[in-house]
């Protein structure tokens, strides 16, 4: 029951502020006050007029014109499957264990238990490869430090949309290296039930990490394509 | 304050701190002692004082009149539990124990196993218990009264129940012999006794003499019980005592002490236990694979490592034995049950999975479970891997001691093969876990009443059927008179088939193979001597005048023997070419055979001029359909059976249930088969025997049970029975579990490429990894500023 409620409120906050960040660069009348109040007054009609438009314009064409116009399928033909095999595994492995994390008392079992493991392999082979050949444009290169108490302020940090998507990566590939392990030490003869346990509960929570993570990219990054500047 | 104030003071501060002590070491038992009752209603030696030791048991006798026993006096009764324990041991509470109390237990608790009510010649095999448990007869609705009920299974009873029914229920019973036989009460020296002279036959010979109230004296060993009760009228009182003119059948049962283990005051010292030993339990709780050598056999690991059966399963002076499995403790209100199951001894777990119980308790280990994911822990039960036989040998036939009469010697063998048992058979219960079981597939007659079946004694069945269920019995009778006339090395046999048919000594016949004999041979009466079989009637010429002289004389004694079956058509007769040889007035005559046997041939019956088989073709068909199986039925006897039984069985169709399936008449009388739920088999969860930790599943890796040929998952069950059918129901073991076997091949087979899985898991896991570090270390570096520095 706790994962469920944690769950519910990272996935949540994930997507109330991804929704946020859209409504602060892209609406104008977001900067007009100072009102706290006032500004999410503002942000939750956007929300809900967003919400309305949203589910207006979706459809099953609208959904397939959205998949064709990804960038995905002007790739080269390796860069191509390799970003199919690896949002198709993840979307795979997300949809089958949070489903029946959160729905299903008895856990995974059955086929799409089956199907989980194949696409965990998968998702294990793709990640690899994606953070071996393409983790160089995710680097992120942070100014030398100097100690001062500006260190705390979160202003002079430095925090933008691009640093948070490339934070995003990492931390995405770091859970993802977590879930590989987690996935593949129960398999060999090293952990007793408690080291079972631990384990099953550390893939759960590297997973909703991972989601976490990959919202925050995906969000940023779809933003960051389609995003009107203000004028 | 006066003195006998000051008295009374201390008195009754004595009284008071003598109040408070016994209720704190009431409340300390409680949390000590697994089964710690509420207190019983006579408060006998309930209350523990603390000392390990057993006190001695010099008492004196006494009967079930509560009148003291003097050993050495004429016609002495046999001793009383209830009269000579229950001074100082709650009889009452005793009675209501799990031994003893099925018929009036409130709960049912887990499935046991059944009473299985076995009679081959009807083809029954009816499982029936007291409890209410899932696919058994309550013996009341199988028609069977508490008097039957101990007639079929006071072998294995200890006393009390159905053994010592109230007056009420003995008196309804007009077929009753409760009167003649006594009744026999909670035998406590059937478990307790720690006398090597307690002997588990002779309480089964006693309670089938209907020796009911001399049995525990007998089979103790206090003394020698003599007599048999089921000889006697039903007007018989003990009070007659023998009767002393009748010196040949001495039927009036009576016991002679063994006076040597008295003292002078007639206090016998009994040889007892607190806790029973196993071999106590052990008589009546048995399991054996069928045809094992006993060398063969291993213990449970706990008994190799010293625990004794009651070690675990405890109780206190009510005798609610503590059973072991989880939702025990929810479903008995004793929340110390929670502790003597697996998981509560090894784990510290309770039935939800829960740390509440202290584990360790006799030094029971923690177990590793290195390697076996947690599922496993979640949806099978502890014993599926550690218990019974190893379901990679296959499904394993084995045998009960109350199903199978085990451990009752005589100069017969009582243990039989059928029923037949089947372990491990792994079956979702107990809370969605899955446990092994064993098997048995019942077979019995019945009636329908709606949509439920009625069983129909089987005493019943066979009186409708008449020769239909006696085709053994027919030849056996025709083998037996001829015996009478063959020499010590000749076996007169019947041959037919592939087998060859002799008679036994329980007036039946037992069936060998001969080697390179076609399945069609013809059926023939014969001699075997020296293991040469020779045709009963040898062919010769009756006219020839060098016949061999000692042919004729030899057919006169097998027409005289023939003339001493009971049950015979017509007169005996042999022809011989033409010639008719009959046994009449005390000499052979010999005549030409009329018209009406041209063709005949062999021994026969002479009926309307007709020579009629010694026994009919139906009858050698069947036994030897059934030659060299376990069946005892045919179809066709089944289909002969049930046409007699719609006519003479009112109150519902007959119908047969028999190797899973249901047989009824179809449509032009003929049989049958379907499904039905009548048939399922019937389960119960095992425990014992509990293989050492190498032994258990799992051990040798995933691929014990999850691989494409798995016997865990695939092995198939055929419907054993008595008859003999090609419509038997097969069941696979997944089928059991509530898993798809497709699903589990599948599964199965992706453990072929785990370990490259694995592999690449691995290599995946440390590229990535190592990325991550380098890339975690450079932006540390960059932010330490050792990167501009370097």
């Amino acid at each position: 029951m706790g994962f469920i409620i944690l769950t519910v409120l990272i996935l949540g906050a994930t997507f109330l502020g991804l929704a946020f960040h859209r409504f602060w660069t892209s609406r104008p009348e977001a900067k007009s006050t100072l009102i706290y109040a006032e500004i999410a007054r503002m942000f939750l009609a956007w929300l809900a007029l967003r919400a309305v438009e949203m589910r207006r314009q979706a459809s099953p064409r609208a959904w397939w014109a959205s998949l064709k116009g990804l960038p995905l399928w002007r790739e080269p033909v390796l860069e191509k499957w390799l970003f199919i095999c690896f949002y198709g595994s993840f979307l795979y492995l997300a949809a089958s264990g949070f489903f029946f994390g959160i729905f299903i008392p008895r856990g995974m079992f059955g086929y799409p238990l089956v199907a989980h493991v194949m696409a965990g392999g998968l998702f294990a082979v793709c990640l690899t490869i994606i953070v071996l050949f393409k983790g160089r444009d995710f680097i992120s290169v942070p100014k030398p430090a100097s100690l001062s108490l500006s260190l705390l302020d979160p202003r002079a940090m430095g925090i933008t949309a691009a640093r948070v998507k490339l934070w995003a990566f990492w931390l995405f590939a770091a859970a993802g290296v977590l879930l590989i392990l987690s996935a593949l030490l129960p398999m060999l003869p090293l952990l007793r039930t408690g080291g079972q346990r631990f384990m099953f509960g550390f893939h759960r929570h590297s997973a909703l990490v991972s989601l976490a993570a990959a919202m925050v990219f995906a969000g940023l990054e779809i933003f960051a394509s389609g995003v009107k500047r203000p004028e | 304050m006066s003195g006998s104030g000051r008295t009374i003071l201390r008195a009754a501060g004595g009284a008071l701190a003598a109040v408070l002590l016994a209720a704190a070491g009431a409340r300390a038992q409680t949390a000590a002692t697994p089964a710690a009752p509420a207190a019983p209603s006579n408060a006998k030696h309930t209350v523990w004082d603390g000392s390990r030791t057993l006190p001695v048991h010099l008492l004196p006798l006494r009967d079930e009149n509560d009148e003291p026993i003097i050993p050495t006096e004429t016609d002495p009764m046999p001793y009383s539990a209830r009269f000579t324990c229950g001074p100082c041991h709650d009889y009452d509470a005793i009675k209501s124990g799990w031994h003893f109390g099925a018929m009036t237990a409130n709960s049912s608790g887990r499935p046991g196993e059944p009473w299985l009510e076995v009679d081959p010649k009807t083809g029954t095999i009816l499982p029936l218990s007291y409890r209410k448990w899932p696919g058994l007869y309550d013996p009341k609705a199988a028609g069977l009264t508490a008097w039957d009920f101990t007639m079929l299974f006071g072998r294995d009873l200890p006393g009390g129940g159905p053994a010592e029914p109230p007056d009420e229920e003995a008196l309804a019973e007009p077929d009753a012999r409760w009167n003649v036989s006594g009744r026999a009460e909670v035998n406590c020296l059937a478990c307790h006794n720690r006398s090597g002279r307690q002997d588990h036959s002779e309480w089964a010979k006693q309670v089938l003499r209907e020796n009911l109230r001399w049995a525990a004296t007998a089979a103790a060993g206090i003394g020698e019980a003599g007599g048999m009760a089921s000889r006697l009228k039903e007007t018989w009182d003990v009070v007659e005592g023998p009767n002393l003119d009748d010196h040949e059948w001495a039927v009036a049962p009576s016991v002679s002490y063994r006076t040597t283990d008295f003292d002078s005051k007639h206090r016998y010292f009994f040889d007892l236990n607190y806790q029973p030993s196993d071999d106590r339990c052990l008589v009546c709780h048995s399991v054996a694979p069928k045809d094992a050598a006993h060398w063969s056999a291993d213990r449970d690991v706990h008994s190799a490592a010293g625990l004794k059966c009651t070690d675990c399963h405890r109780g206190d002076i009510r005798h609610q034995m503590l059973r072991g499995y989880e939702g025990e403790a929810t479903e008995t209100g004793n929340a110390a049950a929670a502790a003597f199951t697996c998981r509560g001894c090894h784990l510290g777990e309770d039935a939800d999975g829960r740390k509440t119980v202290t584990p360790g308790r006799l030094g029971a280990p923690y177990p590793k479970h290195t390697g076996i994911p947690l599922a496993h822990f979640k949806r099978l039960a502890c014993t599926v891997c550690h218990s019974g036989p190893k379901p990679q040998e296959g499904f394993t036939r084995v045998r009960t001691s109350r199903a199978n009469r085990l451990g009752i010697y005589g100069v017969a063998t009582w243990s039989t093969d059928t029923p037949a048992i089947i372990e491990p058979v792994y079956k979702k219960a107990e809370g969605d876990r899955i446990t092994p079981q064993r098997l048995v597939w019942p077979a019995y007659w019945a009636r329908r009443s709606g949509k439920d079946l009625v069983p129909l004694k089987p005493a019943d069945v066979e009186a409708a059927a008449g020769v239909t269920l006696k085709p053994e019995a027919n030849i056996a009778q025709v083998l037996i008179a001829l015996t009478q006339v063959t020499a010590e090395d000749e076996t007169p046999v019947l041959v037919s088939g592939r087998f060859v048919f002799t008679p036994n000594v329980d007036g039946g016949i037992d069936a060998s193979e001969r080697a390179g004999v076609k399945d069609d041979a013809k059926a023939s009466w014969a001699i075997r001597k020296d293991g040469t079989v020779s045709p009963l009637v040898p062919d010769f010429d009756p006219a020839a005048s060098d016949k061999d002289p000692a042919i004729e004389p030899r057919l006169q004694e097998f027409l005289q023997a023939l003339g001493t079956v009971t049950e015979k058509p017509g007169e005996p007769a042999i022809v011989v070419r033409q010639t008719l040889y009959r046994f009449a007035g005390g000499f052979l005559d010999v005549s030409e055979a009329p018209a009406g046997l041209a063709g005949a041939s062999g021994p026969g019956w002479l009926v309307d001029d007709k020579l009629v088989p010694l026994v009919s073709d139906f009858d050698i068909r069947t036994v030897t359909a059934k030659a060299g199986t376990e069946r005892t039925l045919t179809e066709e006897q089944v289909e002969l059976v049930l046409a007699v039984l719609a006519k003479s069985v009112a109150g519902g169709e007959p119908v047969y249930v028999a190797n899973g399936r249901l047989f009824q008449l179809g449509r032009g009388g003929r049989l049958a088969a379907r499904k039905d739920p009548h048939a399922a088999p019937v389960t119960w969860p095992l425990a014992h025997d509990v293989r050492p930790a190498q032994q258990s599943l799992g051990w040798n890796g995933c691929t014990d049970c999850h691989s494409g040929g798995s016997g865990f998952f695939f092995d198939t069950i055929k419907a054993a029975g008595p008859l003999l059918t090609k419509s038997a129901a097969s069941r696979s073991a997944s089928s059991f579990m509530g898993l798809g076997g497709l699903f589990q091949r599948v599964f199965g087979l992706s453990f072929i490429v785990r370990p490259v899985f694995k592999v690449v898991l691995g290599i995946c896991a440390v590229i990535a990894g190592a990325l991550l570090v380098l890339a975690g270390l450079v932006a540390l570096g960059r932010v330490a500023g050792f990167m501009e520095k370097r």
